[in-house]
């Protein structure tokens, strides 16, 4: 079963079991909104709101970040928590996030409750946005998206349009090989089988540039940066408390100055604090008000961790968190 | 004041050592009487695995022009295993200021143990000759700055 209706009614059926037994405190997953281009984050408590459901390729947004809110709740004095869990709808990167959440102790298991979805690639809204020009507007409410084949039709109010698949999907689905949930408790779909592995092909121009090529590069994407703190905010993976970026005591880390210097120090401290952990959603380019490629910065540890200590972040419960352990053969060389 | 026409620039290098091998191993260094560049700054931290990516960043935010850390060999960490932390902990962020383009040879690991005086002064005079060629470090502290 790969198609989208068909998932999308599985997926309904199973959040409105949830949530008539009483098994979950309510179910997230995406519904219909004020954009056509792209589905909103819903949370469904009655059995009769899982109609708004939602299942279509503009199911973007990593809902696990709600997840990280949950368990940091604090409740109000007398205030009785309801500790039943919470059920989301994830794609195969959520879950891998949702995986990397419960590996570092911030979401219990038994806490989420995981409808896992095949996924065969989400379309970029500004993409999608401008393949839908020549349609009016009016007559995208009621949009429906399938895929066909290897490219989407768009189903508008009196007719639909057929939108190549390179030209809509999103940059994060091009080089992913998981299309799989690789942690569920309901698995909806066909498994979907693939084989080659990521080999970084967007970092590769990067790379080969010299290296005051590559500082222009990286000075002109960072000079853009407002330090909104979107990308930060967004991340279900930044979910520390009081972050490095908001500490005042004993000194500032990194100054609220918006200069070239700090916003250097800000991507280059995030991406290390991400490191071995990132699973590449890439939420935090997607909230980016200034394109920047944050990604990329992300990506290429991502790469290194698994070339260098062989890290797979995202894949297993049980695996190592990269920096919280080690391997006595790590690969030193350049060290005197 | 006017400066004298004779100042050269010297590099400012930041080293981390840690207490146990290559801090003890740079004071075996001063008792021998070994000469090494004094362009070195040394911060004493307890294990090489102390240090925090953004020690490094920080330092060269604030005008370093290199920066080394040093800590015991593979396997004689004072506290089994810090060393093997701070490898992999800064073999990535050698890789990221590789990627962004940001001079990654002006950051540098070794290994000193507590009786290689010798050898720490080598790498100190390797490091800032290598610093002396690069010059000044400006991309990460004014680069931007009117």
């Amino acid at each position: 079963m790969t198609d989208y209706p068909a998932l999308e009614n599985e997926i309904r059926k199973h959040a409105r079991e949830w949530l008539e037994s009483g098994a979950v405190k309510y179910v997230v997953g995406y519904e219909r909104g004020a954009y056509s281009t792209i589905a909103r984050p819903g949370i469904f408590y009655k059995p009769e709101d899982v109609e708004r459901l939602i299942w279509d390729p503009t199911c973007v947004n990593n809902l696990t970040k709600i997840l990280v809110e949950e368990i940091q709740y604090k409740p109000k004095r007398g205030e009785e928590p309801d500790l039943r869990p919470v059920g989301i709808v994830v794609k195969p990167c959520d879950s891998k996030t949702i995986i990397e959440l419960i590996k570092e102790n911030i979401v219990p298991r038994e806490r989420v409750k995981i409808i896992g979805a095949i996924s065969l690639g989400s379309i970029n809204p500004d993409k999608l946005e401008k393949a839908v020009q020549s349609i009016p507007a009016g007559k995208l409410k009621n949009l429906k998206i399938v895929q066909e084949g290897e490219d989407f039709v768009v189903k508008y109010d009196g007719g639909e349009l057929k939108v190549p698949r390179d030209g809509v999907l999103n940059d994060k689905c091009k080089v992913c090989k998981n299309h799989n949930p690789v942690i569920h408790d309901v698995f909806i779909g066909t498994k979907v089988e693939h084989h080659e592995q990521d080999d970084y092909d967007d970092l590769k121009e990067i790379e080969a540039m010299s290296e005051d090529e590559r500082y222009q590069y990286w000075k002109e994407q960072l000079s853009r940066c407002v330090r909104c703190y979107a990308c930060r905010d967004t991340c279900p993976l930044c979910y520390c408390v009081e972050c490095v970026f908001d500490k005042t005591k004993p000194f500032n880390w990194n100054e609220k100055t918006v200069d070239l210097p700090e916003n250097f120090f800000y991507h280059m401290v995030r991406a290390m604090h991400l490191a071995g952990r990132c699973i590449d959603c890439g939420e935090c380019e997607r909230a980016c008000p200034m394109d920047i490629p944050i990604r990329k910065l992300n990506r290429i540890l991502l790469k290194q961790a698994k070339e260098r200590f062989k890290i797979y972040p995202g894949m297993n419960i049980e695996d190592d968190v990269m920096f919280g352990s080690y391997d006595t053969d790590d690969p030193g060389e350049g060290i005197w | 004041m006017t400066e004298s026409s004779e100042q050269k620039w010297e590099p400012r290098i930041i080293g981390f050592l840690c207490n146990w091998c290559s801090y003890t191993g740079a004071d075996l260094a001063g008792v021998s009487r070994i000469q090494y560049p004094a362009n070195i700054r040394i911060i004493k931290v307890m294990c090489s695995g102390r240090v925090n990516p953004q020690f490094v960043l920080k330092a060269f935010q604030e005008g370093a022009d290199g920066v080394l850390v040093s800590g015991c060999h593979p396997g004689d960490c004072h506290y089994i295993e810090g060393n093997y932390h701070a490898r992999r902990k800064l073999t990535l962020l050698k890789d990221l200021l590789e990627f962004m383009g940001v001079d990654s040879s002006r950051f540098q690991m070794s290994w000193v143990s507590a009786s290689e005086g010798q050898k720490f002064a080598e790498v100190v005079s390797k490091f800032t000759d290598q610093i002396k060629q690069l010059g000044p470090q400006v991309k990460l502290s004014e680069e931007g700055l009117e």
